[in-house]
Order: structure tokens, then C-alpha cells, then sequence
């Protein structure tokens, strides 16, 4: 059921990113679309899961090392997992979450572009950022959207973190950014 | 040069290329045509080309080696995602990562493991130069002497030579398991290891264990001397599994079906129908490896001909004496690479090779089958060990079950699922790289630090660790220092 899941998701993606390079839908509009589905996921699983029983209900963990601990994985995991397995999928767009301050060094800001989306959102809290690279030799549209701390569980964690670069994150600041890739060509 | 000599070196020349075009086209034994030796992980699949390699033709290089990468992926994916792979081909496939693509390419298997290379493979089938990691790991915010102090006078070639990293696996090495393992005595208290004391109380109920009146066979086959005493004290006769459960499967069980279904020689395939994970695994190691689903079967020369438009113009006869030569199902003794005894060579392996098919007795498949045909340092030194003494006193009773350390218990690890204990039959599988064998095995008895030191320690694996390890891995010291450091930061 997952990957059929999976492959729906490649599928929407696939028909999208279609329709815009032979009808005109914009790649903003598309990467708009895909970026409200995997935002709202993102938070549904923070509030709905993590949240709810790591710190309201106090019956479960969350944990990096989760198969470890027998725990539940970070929401950042969850949505790495996702960003990972559509990479299985498609090469049709590419999706991952980002920050100026990561407690992972690889989900640091690797290309100028992620470089100024990430300040952007940061600096207009709101606001998303459009732009196109060059990557490997193709061209991407790339669309940087603010990822908010939205719940307690995202601070808690990202300031005890051994890791964290950041200690003084509040709920409802920007933490980093959702960063969606779509090729042109 | 005399024409009767040129005419000669044409001629010669021709009935190479004949030779070559027909082995590589056509159909035939082609490991003459080897740019090099295969790697000791891939030998016994020499003569199946097609495996690694495809079976059409590709429009440029880089469609062959995606190819080529996309057959790694056939037989090794499962295994590197069972890994949790630090550096996993879908990671590296986003387009962020494209500065690292001329690095060191990720995406593909063959960036670092190129076959037919003997000469500057290394261990674990790696062909780059040990110091590979600082490729991505020397500079900018990945740059790990700029963030670990620890790390600053470390040189890139010890990485992964020195017991610290794996490029895949790190399940047993990553920081916060080195700290939570920190300080742990060399030796427990109580040295058991779970799965097998678990594994070892496990068997059939005992209401239905059938005896020797119940056998039920042909009466040549019952007269076999010995035959009855084994069986019925086999976990076989324990589970309820009579003659015909192998040798005639299919029927009722009755005298007479079992007559007339007899097999004197029952194949692998009635062994799987029960030890499904048993031979599915056997499949993935190098015991079993040419029974694995993906090695791909001999071309049909025929085939190759109607490619070449000679279609019914070559006999059939000689159509049949191009075919490729079969892949043998079973490996040989006289084939292994490593040190066998000399009056083992004629053996194949299969299910009966270590399991005496009617004792059944897994005792004798964790040493002695061993040892009957493996004859290097390694296992002549197990013999003089303090893991071969504890094993003995398990058998004799004088110690508890699990307290053995056979050659199984470290090559043949244990997992438990729903309740049950099952035995991995690739005994590769905790030795790619050797620290696999922490976590299932060494870890119950010993402390991560006496593990990773005895597993760096190559003249102690050589003794069968018949010593303590002489060589100390620096990896939890400094994760340590590190957390202890970071905690006195943030006060």
C-alpha cells in the first residue's frame, strides 16, 4: 500500500510537471501544489504523532535512533524517508528540508540558490523563494518554501540537540526551508 | 617475411576472431576473454557474463554502466538498506548533490567497486585509493577535521581502515552507540548469547515427536544401516516430519504412495518448501550464491545466430555444441579461493554438505561441517580457542545453552521473528565488513571497545582471538570526549 502510495505520489508529480512543460502551467504553480502536500504531511505528523505522544501524552519517544530505541522516527526523518523513496520513484521532481542552522551538516545549504532561498524565507517569514540552477548539467526551476516550528517537539528537540548549531528556537519561528526541484528540460 | 608466413598469421588471426566473435555473439565459454580476474565475491560467476553485464546492447558506455550498477543493485539493495547505508544511492540521486557527482559518484556502485581490476582491488572490493572519504569529507561545512577537534591530525586513509567508519554500514559504529556502549566491561558477567540459548530451547512439541516404528519408507531404504538411529533422534522425526516429507512429497503419507513417489535423492527445492529463509539466505552468501534468483541462465545460441542472420543455415548439432557451458547449481571446494583441505576438493555445497540429511543434527553443521573442508589459521586455531573450550562444555552440559561460541555462532547470525529464532545461511553476511558481527553476535558477551579492537586486530582474528587484542580503536574515546566536551559547552 505504501508503494502504491509512493507511486501515485510519482504519478500526480509525473502528470504535473507534464502538463506544465506542454500546457504552460507554471513550474511555480506545480511546485506550489506539491509543496502544500508535503508541508501539510509534515505537520500532521509532528502535531498529530510526535507531538501528541512524545510531550502531551508523555507515552512515547521520538529518536534519530529510532529503530535503536524503539522509538518514533524525527519528523525531519519522516520527511527525508519520503524525499528518498520519491527519489526511487521519479526523476521528475526532487524535494528536501533544509537550514541555515542544521543539526545534520548534509542538510546544510549546498548550492548558492539553497544558500539565498534559506536567508529569504528566513528574512520574510511568509514568503517563499523562486529561482533556476544548474545542476549537473540540467537546468532545475527551484522553489525554497519557510518550514515553521510548529509545535513544541520541533524546539525541545532543536535546542538539547548535542548537534544543534541554534538553542534559542521559538514555536512559530522558521526553522529552515522546503526546498522542491523541478528539471526544465 | 615469406608469404607462407603471413598467410599463417591471417589465418591464425582469423580463427581467433572467429573464435572471439562466436564466444561473445553466439554462445561458449568465454572467460578467456576475461579483461581480468573477477573478485573473489563474483568468481563463481565467471562464466554467466550476462548476470552483471546484460543480455542486449547498449547505445553508449553510459547506458552500459548504468546497467551494469543496476545489477549490482538485483542482487546487493536489500542488503545495504538492511545496513541502514550511510551514503544511499537515492540520497546521492537529488540534484543538490550534483557538486559531489564529480567527486566521487555515489549513485553509482562502480565508482568505487570496478570488477576485473585485481590490481588495485582492496578489501571489500573497493578499487578507489583508502583515502576515498576526503574527496567529500576534506572541505567546506563537510570538512570533519574542521568540526572534530579529534579529528584534525587523522589522515583520510585511516577512515575506514582503522576500525572507525564504514562507507555503508555503521550500524555498530556510529557516535551515540559508541557512547552508549562506553565503559562496559571487556567480558560479562555472564557471557550468553540470546538468540542461540533461545534458539537451542526451541523445537517441535514433544506429543509430536514420531519414533522408529513410525518411520515409514521402502524396506531397502529402512534396511540402510544406521538410517532409523538417525532419523528418529533428528529434528526431523522431532517435528513430525516422516521419510516421505523428502523423499515423497506430495502424497498421504500412506506405505504405499510413499512406494511409489520414492526419491532416492530428494533436491534442494523439497528442502526450501520448509527452510524457506534457510535457503533463501544460503542464496545471498558465497556457499550458495549460484542458487541466488538473478544469475542470469545460458543464452540460447540459436538466438545469437538469428542476430547474426544465420538462422537455420548452422545445423543444429553444432547450434548445441555453442551453448554456453551450464553454470553448475552448486559450488565446488575446488573452486574456493580460500585454503580447503585436500580431501575435500570433489564437494559441492548444498543442504546436505553440513546438515547430515538424516541426523539433522546442527551441532555438526556448526563446527565440524566447517572444518571439513575450510583449512586456514583461522579455523585450525578456532580448535585451540577459549570459544571451541566453551562450546565443548555447552555440548557435555557443563555449561549453559548459548554459552558456545561455534563457528555458526559468529558466521551464521541469528534473528528473531515472532517469536522464533531463524539462522542467516549466508556466512558472509557479518564478515562484509567484519564489524557486521557486532551488534548479532560479539556483542553479547563482549564490550563494544574488546570488539572493535579484536576485529581490527588482524593477527588475532588469523589466532582465532586466542589472545587479547593488541591494537585499541580510538573511535569511543572520542565520541566520548566529544559529548562530554558539548555537555560542559552547554553548561
Amino acid at each position: 500500500m505504501k508503494r502504491r502510495s509512493l507511486s501515485m505520489v510519482a504519478l500526480f508529480a509525473t502528470l504535473a510537471t507534464a502538463v506544465a512543460a506542454s500546457e504552460g502551467v507554471p513550474f511555480q504553480r506545480v511546485a506550489d501544489m506539491l509543496y502544500q502536500v508535503m508541508s501539510a504531511d509534515r505537520e500532521v505528523y509532528t502535531r498529530m504523532v510526535v507531538q501528541r505522544l512524545t510531550i502531551d501524552e508523555e507515552v512515547l519517544t521520538a529518536s534519530e535512533h529510532y529503530d535503536d530505541d524503539l522509538a518514533l522516527p524525527l519528523p525531519s526523518q519522516m520527511f527525508r524517508f519520503g524525499a528518498e523513496r520519491v527519489m526511487d520513484e521519479t526523476d521528475e521532481f526532487s524535494y528536501s528540508l533544509l537550514s541555515l542552522a542544521p543539526i545534520n551538516k548534509k542538510s546544510g545549504p549546498g548550492t548558492p540558490l539553497e544558500k539565498e532561498g534559506l536567508e529569504y524565507v528566513a528574512d520574510n517569514p511568509g514568503e517563499n523563494f523562486y529561482g533556476e540552477e544548474d545542476l549537473g548539467g540540467d537546468r532545475y526551476f527551484t522553489a525554497i518554501y519557510p518550514d515553521f516550528a510548529v509545535v513544541e517537539a520541533c524546539v525541545t528537540c532543536h535546542n538539547s540537540h548535542k548537534d544543534s548549531p541554534r538553542r534559542d528556537l521559538k514555536v512559530g519561528e522558521v526553522m529552515g526551508g522546503i526546498v522542491i526541484r523541478i528539471p526544465m528540460d | 617475411m615469406p608469404a607462407r608466413i603471413i598467410w599463417l598469421l591471417v589465418t591464425v588471426a582469423l580463427i581467433a576472431g572467429a573464435f572471439g566473435a562466436t564466444a561473445l555473439f553466439v554462445g561458449g565459454d568465454r572467460r578467456v576473454l576475461l579483461i581480468g580476474a573477477t573478485t573473489d565475491a563474483h568468481h563463481q560467476l565467471e562464466m554467466s557474463c550476462e548476470t552483471c553485464h546484460g543480455t542486449t546492447a547498449f547505445a553508449d558506455a553510459v547506458a552500459a554502466e548504468q546497467a551494469v550498477n543496476k545489477a549490482c543493485r538485483n542482487c546487493h539493495e536489500d542488503e545495504l538498506d538492511d545496513a541502514d547505508d550511510s551514503h544511499p544511492r537515492r540520497e546521492f540521486r537529488n540534484p543538490r548533490m550534483a557538486v559531489y557527482w564529480e567527486k566521487l559518484d555515489a549513485r553509482l556502485c562502480t565508482t568505487c567497486h570496478i570488477e576485473h581490476r585485481p590490481e588495485i582491488t582492496l578489501a571489500g572490493a573497493v578499487t578507489l585509493p583508502l583515502d576515498f572519504c576526503s574527496a567529500c569529507h576534506s572541505e567546506g561545512d563537510q570538512d570533519v577535521r574542521a568540526h572534530r577537534p579529534s579529528h584534525a591530525a587523522a589522515t583520510f586513509d585511516t577512515c575506514a581502515s582503522a576500525g572507525c567508519h564504514n562507507f555503508h554500514d555503521n550500524r555498530a559504529l556510529y557516535e551515540d552507540f559508541l557512547v552508549k556502549h562506553a565503559d562496559e566491561p571487556w567480558l560479562a558477567a555472564s557471557p550468553i548469547h540470546g538468540l542461540s540459548a533461545l534458539g537451542r530451547g526451541q523445537g517441535a512439541p514433544a506429543e509430536v515427536a514420531l519414533t522408529r516404528d513410525d518411520a515409514v519408507a521402502p524396506a531397502n531404504a529402512l534396511a540402510a544401516p544406521g538410517i532409523l538411529d538417525d532419523w528418529s533422534g533428528s529434528g526431523h522425526a522431532a517435528a513430525d516430519v516422516n521419510c516421505g516429507g523428502c523423499h515423497a512429497t506430495g502424497g498421504d503419507g500412506n506405505t504405499g504412495t510413499v512406494e511409489a513417489n520414492w526419491i532416492e535423492t530428494p533436491s534442494l527445492a523439497v528442502c526450501e518448501d520448509c527452510h524457506r529463509p534457510q535457503t533463501r539466505t544460503l542464496a545471498l552468501g558465497r556457499h550458495g550464491m549460484r542458487q541466488h534468483p538473478k544469475i542470469a541462465q545460458p543464452r540460447d545460441p540459436r538466438r545469437g545466430l538469428s542476430s547474426l542472420g544465420l538462422e537455420g543455415l548452422v545445423p543444429d548439432a553444432v547450434a548445441d555444441w555453442l551453448s554456453d557451458p551450464v553454470l553448475p547449481l552448486r559450488m565446488t571446494v575446488a573452486e574456493a579461493r580460500l585454503p580447503m583441505k585436500p580431501d575435500a576438493v570433489h564437494r559441492s555445497l548444498h543442504c546436505g554438505s553440513c546438515h547430515a540429511p538424516h541426523s539433522a543434527d546442527t551441532r555438526h553443521a556448526a563446527v565440524e561441517a566447517c572444518s571439513s573442508c575450510h583449512d586456514d589459521p583461522h579455523t585450525r586455531a578456532y580448535f585451540e580457542s577459549a570459544h571451541y573450550e566453551l562450546w565443548r562444555n555447552e555440548l557435555a552440559g557443563t555449561a549453559p545453552p548459548g554459552a558456545g561460541v561455534s563457528c555458526a555462532t559468529c558466521h551464521m547470525t541469528k534473528t528473531e521473528q515472532r517469536g522464533r529464532v531463524v539462522t542467516s545461511h549466508n556466512q558472509n553476511d557479518s564478515l562484509r565488513p567484519n564489524e557486521r558481527m557486532i551488534r548479532p553476535v560479539c556483542l553479547d558477551c563482549h564490550s563494544l571497545q574488546f570488539s572493535l579492537d579484536a576485529l581490527a586486530d588482524v593477527p588475532l582474528i588469523e589466532a582465532n582471538f586466542t589472545d587479547r587484542p593488541k591494537i585499541h580503536v580510538e573511535s569511543i574515546d572520542w565520541a566520548v570526549s566529544r559529548t562530554r566536551d558539548q555537555a560542559v559547552t552547554d553548561g
